[in-house]
């Protein structure tokens, strides 16, 4: 069974000062962190690997092989993968690759994953940290024609099947279907683990433990030169609306109560409480 | 001359920290309250390799050399003070010291489980008639047949009250002293006759155990007699100049996390209608202590680069505990004065953070013994033995 994750870097949100006054984000140390919705699709496949190993059926071996979910300035994240338990990364470069969207990265993953010799499982983040991104896996499970369960808190696989847990509304809904398919993981849904110390100084003092591909390779052998166009265009960045300032109540705790209800009343439309009531 | 981490030492501090941040700090408070030694945060330390970090991956260490040793001890430092003792204690001295001198099958018996964290370690000296002046020892190892029988008392023994194994000294031939009459010896716990004593009740690092430890009639084959009968005095010092760096990196991470939370307090705090960043004193107190941090890291990383690449290293791991714990004390210091009397709340980690810094200053020879160390190796490079 062979299980690609998708992996994207985000800045490092403890090296960044964002400065709603000024409109601009001030970094202070550009480092790159794992998307924190991608490391928990890392772990949920991690997880299914050691459920196998576990014994259930020994004979079936899992890989786990981590793709970068966007063109990326280094293999960083991949080298975390293979850190912390993926079997094999490949990085994708080259020309006219840098500007690639959701739209492309769906269509060279696709490819990606025919170079690997196919997968059973795909597994991603459900939404990136930065930009708040969701469409990689959809995209890529339509381009790969396979059905797509997005939003997951659990992952299991055994025997040709997924069960996913999944949130709906404000319940969970439990999601079976057959392989292969692309699951999108929610951010948080997993704790983490750590890499491995060993395996990590192996990974970073070894050059060649990341695998290198050419995406100008990958596309003309089997898509067309549009492939890469991106669909998305940045037109600048805005901050959110600001928050409404709360209001800090002050008296005994039976005061502090009726104002409270007093406001509510109001803010819902509702007429103001008879003395009855009170 | 090149200045820059390598990637493996970027991605281990990585690691280090997320780990201290997630695991160690919330439990920072509770065990410094309590007074106990957090081993769920060491068992999960030793699952991710830590508490070899420093050790060959044939012994099953991490392989990250000195250097990576040092990330490992700031990061804790900068969280934890107690932590950072408990596994400095455990590999810095305990297992260091069969690393340096042990045989290879010392090694694969007692090295192995230590550096993959399944037995824990440490390292027994200090006397109560011999602290500074260490060749005072009177801990007797006399030899019967293929067996060495060990008396004696050992005191303020970190890790000692449930280290599976410890490196202890003794005095093999009272005719000699120092110089070929001591002998380390590798003593596993449960020996008959080895047994703890009083625990001590201490100011700081409550998180780490401090014990003493009795050998009566403890009989240890003669294969665990570590390094060379007679030289025991000479293996140990290598063993603490590796240690003394070692402190100093914790002593950096100390120092490191006071300057930033001083940071943090002068951009929040108002007085007189602005942030404390705006007040001149509160600028040369942050700017003394960056500048005392900087200069701490550099010598700290250069001796770890001299350790990784085998040079010569025993005045400046002197130098790196002594200056290390000093900076460290009065970063702390000057963090408790920034914060006011917040600083001085039990509820704020500075006030715990002042109380464990001190103990830097004092173990692992005291920074009156490091100065000794520091002027007789410059006076021995101009000819000039100092005398005790």
């Amino acid at each position: 069974m062979r299980i690609v994750v998708i992996l994207g870097q985000v800045l490092d949100p403890s090296g960044i000062v964002i400065k709603r006054r000024a409109g601009r984000i001030f970094v202070n140390r550009e480092e790159y962190v794992l998307q924190p919705a991608d490391r928990c699709a890392l772990e949920a496949a991690l997880r299914i690997k050691n459920a196998a190993l576990a014994g259930l059926r020994p004979s079936q071996g899992v890989e786990v092989v981590a793709l970068p979910r966007g063109p990326l300035p280094d293999d960083d994240v991949l080298r975390q993968a293979l850190a912390t338990g993926a079997d094999r990364a490949v990085y994708l470069t080259g020309e006219g690759f840098d500007g690639a969207d959701d739209a492309a990265m769906a269509r060279v993953l696709a490819v990606a994953v025919e170079r690997l010799g196919g997968a059973d499982l795909v597994i991603t983040g459900a939404t990136t940290f930065d930009t708040g991104q969701g469409q990689l896996g959809p995209r890529l499970a339509e381009t790969l024609g396979w059905p797509q369960i997005v939003g997951a808190w659990q992952v299991e696989a055994a025997d040709g099947r997924v069960r996913v847990v999944r949130q709906e509304g404000s319940g969970y809904v439990v999601v079976n279907a057959d392989l292969p398919v692309v699951i999108t993981v929610l951010p948080g849904a997993l704790k983490p683990r750590y890499p491995d110390g060993a395996r990590l100084i192996n990974v970073y003092r070894a050059e060649d433990a990341v695998e290198k591909w050419d995406v100008s390779d990958l596309v003309s052998d089997l898509v067309d030169e549009a492939a890469l166009q991106p669909l998305l265009e940045k037109r600048g960045q805005d901050f959110p609306p600001e928050r409404e300032r709360g209001v800090r109540l002050s008296g005994t705790p039976e005061e502090m109560a009726q104002a409270l209800a007093d406001t509510l009343r109001q803010r819902l439309g509702r007429r103001p409480a008879t003395a009855r009531e009170r | 001359m090149d200045f820059t981490f390598a990637p493996e030492h970027i991605a281990l501090r990585r690691l280090v920290r997320e780990f201290a941040e997630n695991e160690m700090a919330p439990l920072a408070m509770e065990i410094d309250r309590e007074g106990r030694v957090p081993f769920e945060t060491l068992r999960k330390m030793a699952k991710i390799g830590l508490l070899g970090v420093c050790f060959p991956q044939k012994y099953g260490g991490m392989g990250a050399g000195e250097t990576g040793y040092c990330i490992l001890m700031e990061e804790l430092g900068r969280v934890c003070t107690s932590t950072a003792t408990n596994v400095g204690a455990h590999i810095g001295i305990g297992a260091m010291s069969i690393y340096l001198d042990g045989t290879e099958e010392q090694k694969q018996k007692y090295l192995m489980p230590l550096a993959r964290g399944e037995k824990l370690g440490a390292f027994v000296l200090t006397e109560a008639d011999a602290g500074s002046d260490a060749a005072a020892i009177r801990t007797r190892a006399v030899r019967d047949g293929n067996e060495w029988v060990l008396n004696g008392t050992k005191t303020f023994n970190t890790n000692g009250s449930f280290a599976d194994v410890v490196t202890v000294m003794a005095v093999t031939d009272p005719t000699l002293g120092a110089r070929g009459g001591m002998t380390a010896f590798i003593v596993e716990a449960g020996t008959p006759g080895f047994k703890v004593g009083t625990h001590e009740n201490k100011m700081g690092i409550r998180g780490s155990s401090t014990a003493e430890l009795i050998f009566e009639d403890v009989r240890v084959p003669h294969e665990n007699v570590l390094g060379k009968v007679g030289e025991g005095f000479i293996s140990f010092m290598k063993t603490l100049d590796m240690g003394r760096l070692t402190l100093g990196a914790a002593c950096l991470g100390g120092a490191q996390a006071a300057l930033e939370t001083s940071v943090h307090w002068a951009k929040t705090r108002k007085q007189f209608g602005v942030a404390l960043a705006h007040k001149q004193s509160v600028q040369w107190m942050i700017a003394d202590m960056a500048t005392e941090v900087e200069a701490l890291r550099s010598l700290v990383y250069r001796v770890a680069w001299l350790v990784d690449t085998g040079q010569p290293f025993t005045q400046l791991a002197a130098m790196c505990k002594m200056y290390g714990s000093e900076v460290a004390s009065r970063a702390i210091d000057v963090a408790l004065q920034i914060h006011g009397g917040l600083g001085y709340s039990r509820d704020f980690p500075i006030e715990r953070n002042f109380r464990d810094a001190r103990i830097s200053e004092i173990f692992e020879g005291t920074n009156e013994i490091q100065r000794i160390v520091i002027a007789s190796n410059i006076f021995r490079q101009h000819g000039v033995r100092i005398r005790p």
